[in-house]
């Protein structure tokens, strides 16, 4: 989560950031946060060769021997014993969940923060500049918004895929990348203009216009800053949200191609068999739910650490 | 104020025209066609369908009949579901959707703010940590896992609640829970922090040194402020709940509008889609006027 | 799971989510599978898939439609409720000449329209007509093509006159065919020949199927009808066989999500629902249950290859990618199948000399390529020589489809060393794609029989209906066919088709996968319900059973008169 460094830094200023990272320093919960999301994404990307290393199993092998392809509990051998083998057991395939859920890491980590980065820089762009320049220019573009809300977002799916569809897989992460950003910056933008507004008209802006400050330094220097609380606050809902709505987009055939898997498909497959085999749901559910508690752990973290009202204070 | 309004109202009629219009030409661009099936149809079949359905006329008749059946709003009978007429299908599902979609953000409000702001008042006490919490809890447990789960409890193994389908309130207790499990956890975060934004603010803080009531501060000053965010995320929010929750109407199995939008993107059902679509943005478009108006009567220095 | 006990409420968490599976044993003592509680009276609550897309048999061409279709109305024939052949229906018996190009049905005299009036040979001449009229425009039109003068007439190039239907008299009709159909009878009883009401479509136009004006001729008529949310059928005393007739309402419910259905089902919301609704993951603790209902299908699913694009255009890579997935493995990997290495379903034609594929045979498979070009020096299969990003599983959006897609990949991996990618895509892109032959290398496909008979699949390689997804249609297959259904025999002609479909299979323009199985349930109180392979229940011969000890008795046999 170092998001809203992506805005311009050197505009705002090094000590800024340097105060920030002291204040975070202090809060515990917050570093609590950054270290598991670093032990996730490390497990995440040095997990699986180590996997396939030690028990042979890797994300997509089904077993040759049909006996072993079946739904295993966690830490059960195929006769039943205690066993090292399966931490997670295995799906109704006989693949080994451990190593779906840390492939899936990858791929989840990276769509909520990458998501979330172009979300947030087009989202405040565009919302700063309209909130700041109010009238017609205002009016016109969130007029815009409003018909990107309104315009089936399906349908858009369906064409992209349509004429982009035949990628490869570089491609399709990028095609997927550009739907996720496309929703999700709409309500920031909003977000981000309803703050602008309210704090435009207050004296240090009115101060910093009366010095001809340029408009660009304003916004960026000025009101940027002030509204970062509810922006990191909402950057760090998006990020469960494109999460999951990476995987409702697999099922229009944008997305990861099985066999590979995500957090938000692995758990959406497991959800079916949640009464029979509810290590399934558990194992994926359960990692992505503490990699979110983390991320929003270190975004309170970071949003307390930038308030500017503290920093005065 | 007035004049506001009735230029944002004015300017809908264009909108909703420009919408349809981007969407006809992506159902046009998409691959397939209402009829398409897992056997080709012979070339005869298909060119007395496209007879029957007039898509064989150019495709300016075909665009203006459409814009003519939207300015008319009347968007003619479906295609997959042969002879339902599109403002039927609307009139039977809308109340469906909105009754489930009101229902669950009004519970997601009274909770979200609730909570969010005693939290914002208590920051960093033990009530701060547990609430903030379950609103992450709500927010990274999807819709499409806590429904499921509470349908497992309360109806497969306690036998309490219909597991699905549209009858009396009984079945409205579950899909009204699941949807707005995710909205309470937005609502409550972004009350939270609002209402900090808000509390440390010169103007409460001279509320305060001026003597008046803890209450009285709190009320009339810092959550007119603090929940500016709150209301910005309402307006969308509200008008895609109106508009049907495909993940909520599947899985409880509902006649909503979510579920009839998703069917008929699938199965490129243009005069559906386009009656959906256009509803949809009048909604989009009234709510976020709403919102507007809101924000001037919730914080003075908004000004238009 | 241990790592995670450092947070509080992530252990919270676990706890209660672990907790689930103490609740799911205690059904596990039960031979049923979750509530047991018969209905108040004889009424019966049934999954049937997709909201129908019309109450009018003639437009939509779906299963859902046709289950509901089996309530309200008839046709000259109709399906067996435990082997899926033919009985009569509104025809009480036919004959066919001497080279099946020629059927005389002979109608009963009782039958009735749901408002009383009689049902005649005119009416069924009149339906026909309007089924192919290009007006009405219909997708199963094709089915009637076999009737003379039908194709010129649903072209527009001829008139309704000339379609080779006629009325005898008032209770027989003839039809006359272009082509021989030695299979017409079990034909008829698809929803495209059954029986619709002249006055009231002539009255109503398209609303003709809105519940006040709609006139029905089966054994159920419409009571409520609420879009995407139930329809409500009722026993009509206007039926020919209404005596016969055991329950008294019937209601549809269109509930497409898989886990909704089951839920509905376990909660006893519903009594029955249709078939390939468990899921099968499920199948190893559901088959003991006595509410599963297992049975092979008249379907088939396999992969289409392309034959027009390299590198799959050449006959030894189709062939070698067909010997090396292990359709033994599949089947028990799929559950619920049984494999397949033939295009015709396995078992279900009593009599069909069914021929049998290449088996899963690796070596071959990797010699077959290196024979193709995929080579090193040595003249040893090099398995990087194969250009295997031309090649893709593409499938269409489910979750059978996907799990499917990847275990022929693990199988292609594991013995031909070659990863192929797997592509999925929304359906309407995917049948575009497929029918224009953009695919590369495999695309997923199924078809379910329209009809009790080899030829429902084997015509999908005819050239009759444009492309057929490969690009494979040799004129010596579609003679074969021809000269098999000229054929009066019955035996000989299954010859024949056999010989054609080996044909097929050595040109290897599809892999066969797995004959599908039925794969639903119903409540031990729902009798007269069977596992036929159509998954096509003729409702009237089913009943609620009240009596507690009769439930778990086998179901006695249909009396089909």
């Amino acid at each position: 989560m170092t998001a809203p460094v992506a805005v311009e830094p050197e505009v705002v200023g090094t000590s800024l950031w340097k105060d920030a990272w002291r204040r975070l320093r202090r809060n515990r919960l917050a570093m609590f946060g950054l270290v598991v999301v670093i032990v996730i994404t490390l497990a995440s990307v040095i997990g699986p060769p180590i996997i396939h290393g030690l028990t042979g199993f890797t994300y997509d092998y089904i077993p040759s021997d049909s006996s072993l392809i079946k739904s295993f509990p966690p830490f059960t051998a195929p006769d039943g014993s205690f066993s090292w083998i399966h931490p997670m057991g295995t799906d109704i395939a006989g693949r080994d969940i451990l190593a779906r859920v840390l492939l899936g890491g990858r791929i989840s980590l990276m769509v909520g923060v990458i998501s979330t980065l172009v979300s947030l820089i087009i989202g405040i762009t565009f919302g700063a500049t309209a909130g700041y320049l109010g009238g017609k220019i205002d009016e016109v573009m969130m007029r815009i918004v409003d018909v990107l809300y309104a315009i089936p977002y399906m349908m858009i799916v369906i064409v992209l895929l349509a004429f982009f569809g035949g990628q490869s897989p570089l491609g399709q992460l990028f095609l997927l990348f550009a739907a996720l950003g496309a929703v999700s910056w709409l309500t920031m933008a909003r977000i981000v203009r309803g703050q602008v507004i309210s704090l435009k008209n207050q004296e240090f802006i009115l101060a910093a216009r009366a010095t001809g400050v340029s408009a660009t330094k304003i916004i960026f220097r000025h009101l940027v800053p002030n509204t970062l609380g509810p922006v990191i606050v909402y950057a760090t809902l998006t990020i469960p949200s494109v999460m999951l709505l990476e995987s409702f987009l697999s099922f229009l055939g944008l997305g990861v191609q099985a066999p590979l898997a995500s957090w938000g498909s692995l758990s959406a497959d497991g959800v079916l068999n949640i009464a029979l085999f509810p290590w399934q749901l558990i194992c994926p559910g359960v990692t992505m739910a503490i990699t979110l508690f983390s991320l929003n752990f270190l975004g309170d973290g970071l949003r307390d650490a930038l308030d500017p009202q503290m920093r005065k204070g | 104020m007035l004049r506001f309004i009735l230029r944002r109202l004015l300017i809908t009629i264009p909108m909703v025209l420009v919408v349809v219009s981007v969407t006809w030409g992506l159902i046009r661009l998409a691959p397939g066609n209402f009829y398409t099936g897992e056997k080709p149809i012979p070339p005869a079949i298909e060119k007395n369908i496209r007879e029957r359905y007039g898509l064989d006329k150019p495709w300016y008749v075909q665009y203006g009949r459409m814009i003519s059946n939207t300015l008319h709003g009347d968007f003619g009978i479906s295609l997959k579901y042969q002879g339902e007429p599109v403002n039927r299908i609307l009139k039977n599902a809308l109340p469906v959707s909105a009754t489930i979609g009101v229902l669950a953000y009004l519970l997601a409000l009274a909770v979200g703010i609730v909570s969010g702001t005693l939290a914002a008042l208590r920051q960093n006490s033990n009530l701060d940590y547990t609430s903030m919490a379950a609103a992450m809890i709500g927010i990274s447990l999807p819709n499409f896992v806590l429904g499921p789960t509470l349908v497992l409890f309360l109806s497969l193994t306690w036998y309490v609640l219909p597991p699905a389908l549209w009858g009396g309130p009984r079945h409205l207790i579950l899909p009204v829970i699941t949807l707005s499990g995710v909205y309470m956890a937005y609502i409550a975060r972004l009350a939270r922090s609002g209402m900090l934004e808000v509390l440390r603010s010169n103007y409460i803080r001279t509320a305060r040194a001026k003597g008046l009531a803890e209450r009285h501060v709190l009320i009339r000053h810092a959550l007119r402020g603090g929940l500016l965010p709150v209301v910005s995320f309402s307006g969308p929010a509200l008008a895609f709940l109106l508009t049907g929750t495909v993940v909520v109407e599947k899985i409880f199995a509902l006649p909503g509008l979510g579920n009839y939008f998703i069917n008929a993107n699938l199965n490129r059902d243009e005069p559906l889609i386009i009656g959906i679509v256009a509803f949809i943005s009048i909604v989009v478009l009234i709510f976020n006027l709403m919102v507007d108006i809101a924000y001037g009567f919730i914080d003075p220095r908004v000004r238009y | 799971m241990r790592r995670f006990s450092t947070s509080r409420i992530g252990a919270a968490i676990v706890a209660s989510l672990f907790a689930l599976p103490a609740c799911t044993t205690q059904a596990k003592d039960s031979p049923y599978f979750g509530k047991v509680e018969a209905p108040q009276g004889q009424v019966l609550r049934y999954i049937s898939g997709s909201e129908p897309e019309s109450l009018d048999p003639h437009v939509s061409t779906g299963q859902p439609e046709a289950r509901i279709y089996l309530a309200l109305f008839e046709g000259l024939t109709d399906y067996h409720p435990v082997t899926g052949q033919t009985i009569p229906a509104i025809a009480e018996r036919w004959e066919a000449n001497a080279d099946n190009t020629e059927f005389t049905f002979y109608l009963r005299h009782n039958a009735k329209w749901s408002n009383g009036d009689a049902i005649t040979a005119r009416d069924f001449v009149w339906s026909v007509r309007r089924g192919l009229s290009p007006a009405l425009a219909s997708r199963s039109a094709y089915l009637a093509y076999y009737i003379q003068g039908a194709k010129e007439y649903n072209e527009g190039k001829a008139r309704a006159e000339d379609v080779g239907v006629v009325a005898v008299d008032d209770y027989t009709v003839r039809i006359r065919l272009a082509t021989p159909v030695p299979y017409l009878a079990t034909l008829v009883s698809h929803q495209m020949f059954k029986l619709v009401p002249r006055k009231a479509i002539e009255a109503h136009g398209d609303a003709w199927t809105e519940p006040q004006n709609i006139v029905t001729c089966g054994p159920f008529k419409v009571k409520v009808r609420r879009p995407y949310d139930r329809l409500i059928v009722v026993r009509d005393p206007n039926y020919w066989d209404a005596a016969a007739v055991k329950l008294d309402e019937i209601t549809f419910y269109p509930v497409e999500d898989q886990m909704t259905q089951m839920n509905l089902y376990k909660a006893g919301e519903v009594d029955a629902v249709y078939n390939h609704t468990v899921p099968y993951a499920w199948v190893d603790e559901m088959r003991h249950l006595k509410d599963y209902m297992d049975k092979p299908e008249n379907a088939i699913e396999y992969y289409m290859l392309n034959t027009k694009k390299a590198p799959t255009n050449d006959i030894r890579v189709r062939r070698a990618f067909n010997m090396a997935i292990d359709k033994n493995a599949l089947a028990v990997y799929r559950r619920v199948v049984k494999p397949l290495t033939a295009f015709t379903p396995e078992g279900i034609f009593p009599g069909y000399p069914q021929p049998t594929g290449d088996a899963f045979d690796p070596p071959r498979a990797k010699q077959l390529l290196a024979d193709a070009g995929y080579r090193d020096a040595a003249g040893t299969y090099d398995p990087s020589k194969f250009p295997v990003s031309e090649m893709e599983i593409s499938y269409n959006t489910t979750e059978a489809n996907r799990q499917t897609a990847e275990f022929v990949q693990a199988q292609w991996k594991q013995n031909l060393q070659l990863t192929v990618p797997i592509k999925n895509i929304e359906w309407k892109t995917f049948l575009d794609s497929r029918a224009k032959l953009q695919y590369k290398g495999a695309a997923r496909a199924g078809w379910v029989g329209d009809y009790m008979d080899p030829y429902t699949f084997l015509d999908l390689f005819s050239t009759e209906f444009g492309d057929n997804g490969t690009g494979w249609s040799p004129p010596e297959f579609v003679a074969m066919l021809r000269e098999a259904n000229t054929a009066h025999d019955p035996a000989k002609r299954y010859a024949l088709l056999a010989r054609a479909e080996a044909f097929l299979l050595a040109a290897q323009p599809v892999i066969p996968l797995y004959t599908a199985a039925t794969d639903w349930l119903k409540k031990p109180y729902v009798k007269g319900m069977y596992a036929n392979p159509l998954t096509l229940h003729p409702w009237k011969f089913v009943y609620i059973e009240h009596d507690r000890s009769k439930w778990d008795l086998d179901d006695p046999p249909a009396s089909t008169n």
